[in-house]
């Protein structure tokens, strides 16, 4: 049974965050992108179906259930968490490796769950062990973010878990399969849970408050993990729910508005997220099987790019100590490795042609196409064109171009994150030139061909459009020192007011009653030593003191004595 | 933005809107592929709205101080 549960990719890296702490320090960084590339290996290996059953209680419970669909989202997990382990090669934060580690583990055991509570399970290991990866920052405000993530989260597995109890008490089946478009009660919780994992507006908030204030190494695992295990979670669950058609759409407008507002370089890119999960979901929502692997494409690619760029402005926050639009610019000549990378992941999350954003955005656009869905093809477009402003024009731009008075103090970047970078380059050229190398992996079979005369036309003069626009409007974009209110403030503002109800009142409170207990108990102690001087205080006779309880042994004997004779007697009464 | 640049952008404004009217002349798979240079004309209303639309929406609600869960 040990020796079969090695087999699961995800305990593999379970076992490595274990393992991690043992190891001598200098052998870690290596180490831990060696238990990522054994489980690319088994998984890549792994044949279709229900691998490994475990009985517990009345339930057999699928650890490993592989097919299409999961394999594909399997070697994407196993291969960013090898390039984020390249990126946090320099890191000697053993917290921060393991529970990156874990939280890999837990993305690839969602993916590889064939039942309910198998998925839960992992599900929640991801919220605890990203958490970490926020709190690592170490500073006040990503405190409090940790603690706002993880408790957000914590709903979201709740949502699940009750959705996941009310199917199977409704006689719902144990193993994940498709759920018919009926909105019960138990499809309704899951289908919340699965969206607030999936960053859908308004349980998204928790991604934009959470990401730009993680560690530099970390945000780049938890954008390429969380959102994109929901999406796969999705796609198996709820393929064909006609709500998430527009859902997507909204979610892909919201979250661009959003990216053209932010002022943290890291926060743009945040809402980017939400933006591009738009795309996947309303994939979903169609549910063809061109639109499954065009919602799979995309995700796959995403989490290339998106990582990417995540690297990119990273490398920026390492070297500068800055992370705001507000405090940069002028950095062009002195990062130009750096902007080049960047640029190529941000030519990708914009759909040129000939980067892998172009093959899947396009595999979506055709889906849509075939389904008649005019007006959701038009909205996606314009949250294309804000895509390519915000994290193609904007942030380079304001960033890297802009120029600045005064000059910023850069520190060395190591070389592990060019070279992570690079690797995420590369794989963004290399399926944006050889499309079929992605699409022969993708759960169903497609001829689908991007690179058509329509597809380049279409791209070229919407990319080109939205540059002279940028161009002669950039500084009507906002790069002042300003925060966005967004959904968290229901969750935000309201938590002065509920702490001062919940928890500075009554922590006063207690505090005014703990003073008078004492100083009742202390006056009940000072009287105690010596009651007489109550009963019989000291008066002044003949202009000498008498003190009421400054009598003689003898008398003081004779007076215990009188006492005692009034207790033995009072005793014998009683008994 | 040196001249060269814009060149390159004219150069591909050009490439792509000659061969919509040439090549993809008789394309029709959606009501707007009969409007000249849609995209084109996408891409830029698209791109002022977004960025004049957002900067009203952030005038009017989104945007506030850096201290502002802090007061």
């Amino acid at each position: 049974m040990i020796v079969e549960l090695i087999s699961i990719p995800a305990i593999i890296l379970i076992l490595g965050a274990l393992v991690l702490p043992l190891l001598p320090e200098r052998v870690r960084s290596a180490a831990f992108i060696t238990f990522p590339l054994i489980a690319l290996g088994i998984l890549w290996n792994l044949p279709d179906g229900d691998l490994l059953q475990v009985s517990f209680a009345s339930y057999e419970l699928q650890l490993l259930s592989v097919d299409g669909l999961s394999r594909i989202f399997g070697i994407i997990f196993s291969l960013i968490t090898i390039i984020g382990g390249i990126y946090a090669f320099h890191i000697k934060d053993i917290g921060q490796q393991s529970s990156a580690l874990a939280y890999a583990g837990g993305a690839l055991g969602v993916t590889f769950a064939g039942d309910y509570f198998t998925l839960f399970i992992f599900w929640e290991l991801m919220a605890a062990a990203s958490s970490y990866l926020i709190w690592a920052r170490r500073t006040n405000e990503s405190d409090k973010a940790g603690m706002r993530y993880l408790l957000v989260h914590i709903l979201g597995g709740g949502l699940l878990f009750t959705g996941i109890l009310l199917h199977l008490n409704a006689g719902g089946s144990l193993y994940l399969e498709q759920l018919m478009p009926d909105y019960t009660l138990a499809n309704i919780f899951i289908l919340l849970g699965v969206a607030l994992n999936t960053a859908v507006p308004p349980l998204h908030a928790w991604l934009a408050d959470a990401y730009p204030k993680a560690t530099i190494t970390g945000a780049v695992f938890m954008c390429a993990l969380t959102t994109k295990s929901a999406v796969y979670v999705m796609i198996r669950l709820f393929p064909g729910w006609e709500v998430l058609i527009w859902v997507g759409v909204i979610m892909a407008i919201y979250g661009t508005i959003y990216a053209l507002l932010a002022n943290d370089i890291r926060e743009i890119l945040a809402y980017s997220i939400i933006s591009q999960i738009g795309y996947m979901v309303t994939a979903i929502g169609i549910g063809s099987e061109l639109a499954l692997n065009g919602a799979t494409a995309h995700a796959f690619n995403h989490i290339i790019y998106k990582s990417l760029l995540f690297m990119a402005a990273g490398a920026v926050i390492y070297s500068t100590g800055k992370s705001k639009l507000s405090e940069l610019g002028g950095l062009s000549k002195k990062m130009p490795l750096v902007l080049g990378l960047y640029l190529v992941g941000a030519l990708s999350i914009s759909g040129a042609p000939f980067l892998n954003g172009f093959i899947s955005k396009t595999m979506i656009s055709g889906a849509m196409g075939d389904a008649h869905l005019e007006w959701p093809i038009l909205l996606l477009l314009i949250a294309t064109i804000g895509t390519f402003i915000h994290s193609g024009l904007k942030l380079p731009y304001f960033t890297w171009f802009r120029e600045r008075t005064e000059d910023l103090e850069l520190k060395a970047i190591p070389v592990n994150m060019k070279v992570a970078m690079g690797v995420g380059a590369f794989f963004c050229i290399l399926f944006g030139v050889a499309p079929q190398l992605l699409y022969t992996q993708l759960p169903y079979p497609t001829d689908f061909q991007p690179f058509s005369v329509y597809n380049f036309v279409e791209m070229t003069q919407i990319l080109v459009l939205a540059f002279v626009a940028f161009w002669f409007l950039k500084d009507h974009l906002n790069t002042s020192s300003t925060i966005s209110s967004d959904t968290d403030w229901f969750y935000r503002k309201p938590a002065t007011i509920v702490e001062k109800i919940f928890v500075t009142f009554p922590n006063n409170l207690f505090g005014k009653a703990e003073q008078v207990v004492y100083a009742i108990a202390g006056g009940v102690s000072s009287v105690s030593k010596n009651p007489l001087k109550i009963l019989l205080p000291s008066f002044v006779a003949e202009g000498r003191e008498v003190k009421s309880d400054g009598f003689s042994a003898s008398i003081g004997a004779a007076l215990s004595f009188i006492l005692f004779g009034f207790i033995v007697a009072l005793l014998v009464i009683l008994l | 933005m040196k001249n060269w640049h814009w060149i390159i952008l004219g150069l591909l404004l050009i490439v792509s809107l000659v061969l919509e009217f040439t090549y993809l002349a008789d394309y029709d798979s959606h009501w707007w592929n009969s409007v000249p240079a849609f995209y084109a004309l996408w891409g830029g209303l698209g791109a002022i709205v977004l960025i004049f639309g957002s900067k009203i929406l952030g005038k009017i609600f989104i945007l506030s101080n850096e201290d502002y869960y802090d007061r």
